[in-house]
């Protein structure tokens, strides 16, 4: 079956299966794999994308139900390898990435977060992480990355 | 310049933030196909009839392959009690029939559910108790003829047996002033990476190429070899960055299958697990019951300690039955034991088989023991900081095995620390609030590694290490900055190659915390002899004695002579046309702390090297009406050595006692009567979230042991193991009641609550 949607800025026009997720369009046929998959089930948060601006679990999210959607990833966040955004140097900086396989995850729950709060609190933080595991971390250096981040705009 | 010990942002900090880093989950090859792994529905039984011939007609499916047609050689990491498949009896559910190769990962989950298999099912054994009874029906009929260490004392179900008596236990016992003797139970707790497991192999000239996220690509290989019944040279294992590991992917996981279906259909496959089977049947920490008897005397000092402990080893022994040797060393440490007897026993049963996570069973051991302490200060009603402060350990002193701890008064100084920071009369105070401490002893893995190093034309150093960098930037902080150090170079300027068992030498794997300690050993052996190299040519090419050259921020001159230095760069092109490329390599393995080698019988885990030292307090607070604990503050006083990377060390700490939290407060794997676990998504597992947890306070204790590179010793492993203790002693002391019990679930704190008033209805609560 059909899909239109707006990857990345990009129309993209594609023969896609029902009931396929989201996620496994934006891996496994457009290769963006920035986009983890941690569980499939809605429960992690590695797979986080936008969807018209707002955070989105991709793995449960139908690709049929994001026709005409604009979908963003990882990919497109921060300018160029050279230039990350200023979230994602914070993120660098504060030493909130172990792993990294939950990172993509966060730093689009995160930028979403800011650009609606450019000054979060730690509860505002929090409340919004609440859908996005790290097991490595232990939270404080990607809250402190956010909190970085914030003052940096002011 | 200095770099060890300063903020360095980790060589993988842009390429994870930006999503680009690639995991194997991420690797596409040419012609590559997808698998699956057939399952055993049920946890015991025989196969009595297994039918694959309408799912090797289903769409897209190249090979389906079952025990008649792989290597069926038995194999294991201690004891040879694993299989690739089972074609007759059944120990675990979950445990692989077949496998399945197909042109997409969809036609393989559909070819497998139309594999038909009838099992002659009987009722799985799950408790160790009956597990371990010699009238117990036999979880392995063959254990006999599999093969193990003589050390083990196999017998019927029991894989491990590691016994240590002083003598006269009881007499001791029996003659101290007071007695108090407590059970404790541990649940089984899930690694919870958020990469799950998963391979591509590929088979080409008769050789394997094994793609991995894995902790040890050394093991990999030389366990596939033996699965596989090859030389273990016919194996290349290629790292790539790996989505978390915590012990989890350190011993050989799904691999074997995607090398029998790569060999049998001559094109790359891919084998990724499912969260839901990743949860289902990888190895996890093992549940145990510990018992445990202690003398006392008035004064508070411990005469007498009695420990017995049973782990599950589930349906295959893994390496718990090195495992069995933690409890000789935790019930001696922090605190003096007196005379002591330590059994502990590992045991099949049907069901996953469990392995490795941080701290080990150390977690449960050192909750166990540091519970005990609170319930005898309150026996013999004596403080608790007070009582352990009396018990500890100093220099001089030393573990049941005989080796000496030459610097354990380092605990007294993180005893103060704490104190310092959080006094221990006026902390958790107040209405449903307690405050707990734990202290810990623990150790550096010593296992052996190695660095290659070059100096490349332009002037950088290529690092070539086996060693895995599993997140905890002990390779993109550690190493790095150790090597950089080594010649006054920016860590930018060291280049560090992804493990390949083809390319560098041997190391042991990320596990309990030895990738700085060890391989930056390495690096300086290695460093010692591409100085010397340098220098050398540096000398003939400066005109001046090879003792009067220096190597200084990365250029090369005549010592006192700042305008005689060139860069390194012109040194490494100018050997080209000299002696050659500047190369040089550096191994290193912890030499092993003497100790009394007839100390106790099936001992596999024999010493604790480059010990380190630790003490957690908690102060939580617990909600009357739910149940749950609020962990409010979190202090940790750790001996690290020396600090390389104080960002690193933090997250260490910091995700360490994440998982502790998470350990004791909400994680475990329930298993049913089925043999399976009860938690079959992440949401019913409930991991901890950012809301769950404080940001820790952190003190460091930089005391330098001198084997290691800039006195380093371990530092990530060790913040989970006295979390449970530091934690559930801190919710007892909140509702006046024990919880003995891994995880202290919140049914437990009610009922603790309800038992407290009913003990003391005086009592504040
Ligand atoms: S992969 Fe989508 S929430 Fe976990
Ligand atoms: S960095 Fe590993 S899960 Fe977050």
């Amino acid at each position: 079956m059909k899909l239109s949607l707006t990857v990345n800025g990009r129309q993209e026009s594609l023969d896609v299966e029902v009931g396929t997720s989201l996620l496994h369009v934006l891996r496994e046929q457009l290769g963006l794999t920035g986009t983890k998959e941690g569980c499939a089930e809605g429960e992690c948060g590695a797979c986080t994308v936008l969807r018209d601006g707002k955070p989105i679990d991709s793995c449960i999210m139908a690709a049929h139900a994001c026709e005409q959607s604009e979908i963003t990833t990882i990919e497109v966040i921060g300018d160029s390898p050279d230039h990350p955004s200023e979230l994602q140097n914070c993120l660098v900086e504060s030493g909130g990435i172990q792993c990294g396989f939950c990172t993509p995850g966060f730093v689009m729950v995160l930028t979403a977060l800011l650009k609606v709060n450019a000054a979060p609190t730690d509860a505002e933080i929090k409340h919004a992480l609440a859908g996005n595991i790290c097991r490595c971390t232990g939270y404080a250096q990607i809250i402190e990355a956010v909190i970085a981040t914030a003052k940096t705009h002011q | 310049m200095k770099i060890v010990g300063e903020k360095y942002a980790r060589s993988d900090g842009v390429v994870k933030v930006r999503g680009e880093a690639l995991y194997t989950t991420d690797l596409q090859f040419p012609g590559m196909l997808f698998g699956a792994i057939f399952r055993s529905p049920v946890a015991a039984g025989r196969i009595l009839h297994l039918d694959i011939s309408a799912a090797e007609n289903s769409p897209g499916v190249h090979k389906i392959i079952t025990a008649s047609d792989a290597p069926r050689h038995r194999h294991g990491l201690v004891v040879d009690d694993e299989q690739i498949f089972t074609s007759s009896d059944i120990t675990y559910a979950g445990e692989p029939i077949a496998a399945i190769a197909a042109t997409s990962l969809a036609e393989a989950l559909a070819a497998l559910k139309k594999i038909r298999i009838e099992i002659d099912e009987i009722t799985p054994i799950v408790d160790l108790h009956e597990a371990i009874d010699p009238k117990c029906r036999l979880i392995h009929q063959g254990w006999k003829d599999f093969g193990a260490p003589e050390e083990l004392f196999r017998s019927n179900n029991i894989v491990g047996q590691m016994v240590y008596d002083d003598g006269d236990v009881d007499k001791i016992l029996n003659g101290s002033d007071f007695v108090i003797e407590n059970e404790f139970v541990a649940g089984r707790q899930y690694q919870a990476y958020m990469e799950p497991k998963g391979v591509v192999a590929s088979y080409e000239n008769g050789r394997f190429t094994v793609h991995v996220s894995h902790q040890f690509p050394f093991n990999v290989r030389d366990r596939l070899a033996k699965a596989l019944g090859i030389k273990s040279s016919a194996i290349r294992v290629v790292g790539h960055h790996i989505g978390g590991g915590f012990g989890g992917k350190l011993d050989l996981g799904i691999e074997p299958f995607a090398c029998v279906l790569a060999k049998s259909t001559g094109r790359p496959v891919k084998l990724i697990q499912s969260r839901a089977e990743d949860m289902a049947t990888c190895p996890v920490r093992e549940n145990a019951i510990i018992h445990l008897r202690t003398g006392v005397n008035r004064d508070g000092q411990i005469i007498a300690t009695d420990m017995d402990v049973i782990m599950d080893a589930g349906a295959a022994a893994g390496d718990t039955p090195y495992l069995s040797s933690i409890p000789l060393f935790l019930a001696g440490a922090p605190y003096k034991s007196g005379r002591t007897r330590v059994r502990c026993r590992v045991v099949y049963t049907n069901t996953p088989s469990t392995g490795a996570f941080r701290g080990v069973s150390g977690t449960y051991i050192n909750f166990a023991v540091e519970r005990q302490m609170d319930e005898i200060a309150k026996v013999i009603g004596m403080d608790r900081r007070q009582l352990r402060l009396k018990n500890l350990l100093h220099d001089g002193d030393c573990f049941l095995n005989g080796q000496v701890l030459s610097d354990a008064s380092i605990l007294d100084e993180a005893f103060a620390l704490v104190e310092s920071r959080a006094p221990w009369t006026t902390t958790g105070k107040g209405k449903l609030r307690g405050v707990g401490i734990a202290a810990a002893v623990w150790l550096t893995n010593p296992l052996p590694g190695s660095a290659t190093m070059k100096l490349n034309e332009d002037g950088t150093l290529g690092l070539i290490t086996a060693a895995t960098e599993n997140g905890s930037g002990a390779v993109a902080m550690g190493l790095r900055q150790i090597a950089a150090q080594e010649f006054g170079l920016e860590p930018d300027d060291v280049l560090i190659s992804m493990p390949d068992t083809d390319v560098a030498g041997y190391d042991a794997g990320s596990q309990g915390s030895r990738t700085t300690h060890v391989v930056g050993r390495a690096i300086q052996e290695a460093s010692i002899e591409l100085r010397s190299k340098i220098i050398s040519v540096a000398a003939e090419v400066l005109e001046a004695l090879p003792g009067d050259i220096e190597i200084v921020d990365g250029q090369v001159g005549v010592a006192g002579v700042p305008a005689s230095r060139i860069p390194l760069s012109s040194i490494a092109i100018a050997a080209k046309s000299m002696a050659g490329p500047l190369v040089a390599t550096g191994s290193y393995r912890t030499p092993a702390p003497e100790y009394n080698h007839q100390c106790a019988t099936g001992l596999l885990f024999t010493t604790f090297p480059t010990l380190t030292y630790h003490v957690h307090l908690a102060e939580v607070e617990v909600d009357p009406a739910t149940g749950n604990t609020t962990v409010l503050r979190y202090i940790v006083a750790q001996e690290v050595g020396k600090v390389v990377n104080p960002d690193g060390v933090r997250g260490q700490i910091q995700g360490g006692v994440a998982q502790g939290l998470g350990y004791v407060l909400y994680e475990n794997l329930d298993i049913g009567t089925d043999g399976k676990y009860r938690q079959k998504t992440l949401e019913a597992y409930r991991l901890p979230i950012a809301g769950d947890i404080p940001e820790v306070e952190i003190m460091l204790l930089e005391h330098p042991d001198l084997a290691g590179p800039h006195g380093v010793r371990g530092v990530a492993e060790p913040p989970i193991v006295p979390v449970a203790a530091a934690i559930a002693n801190a919710i007892s002391d909140a509702i006046g009641a024990p919880l003995n019990t891994i995880p202290v679930r919140p049914i437990d704190v009610l009922d603790g609550i309800r038992w407290a008033q009913e003990v003391h209805p005086d009592r504040q609560v």
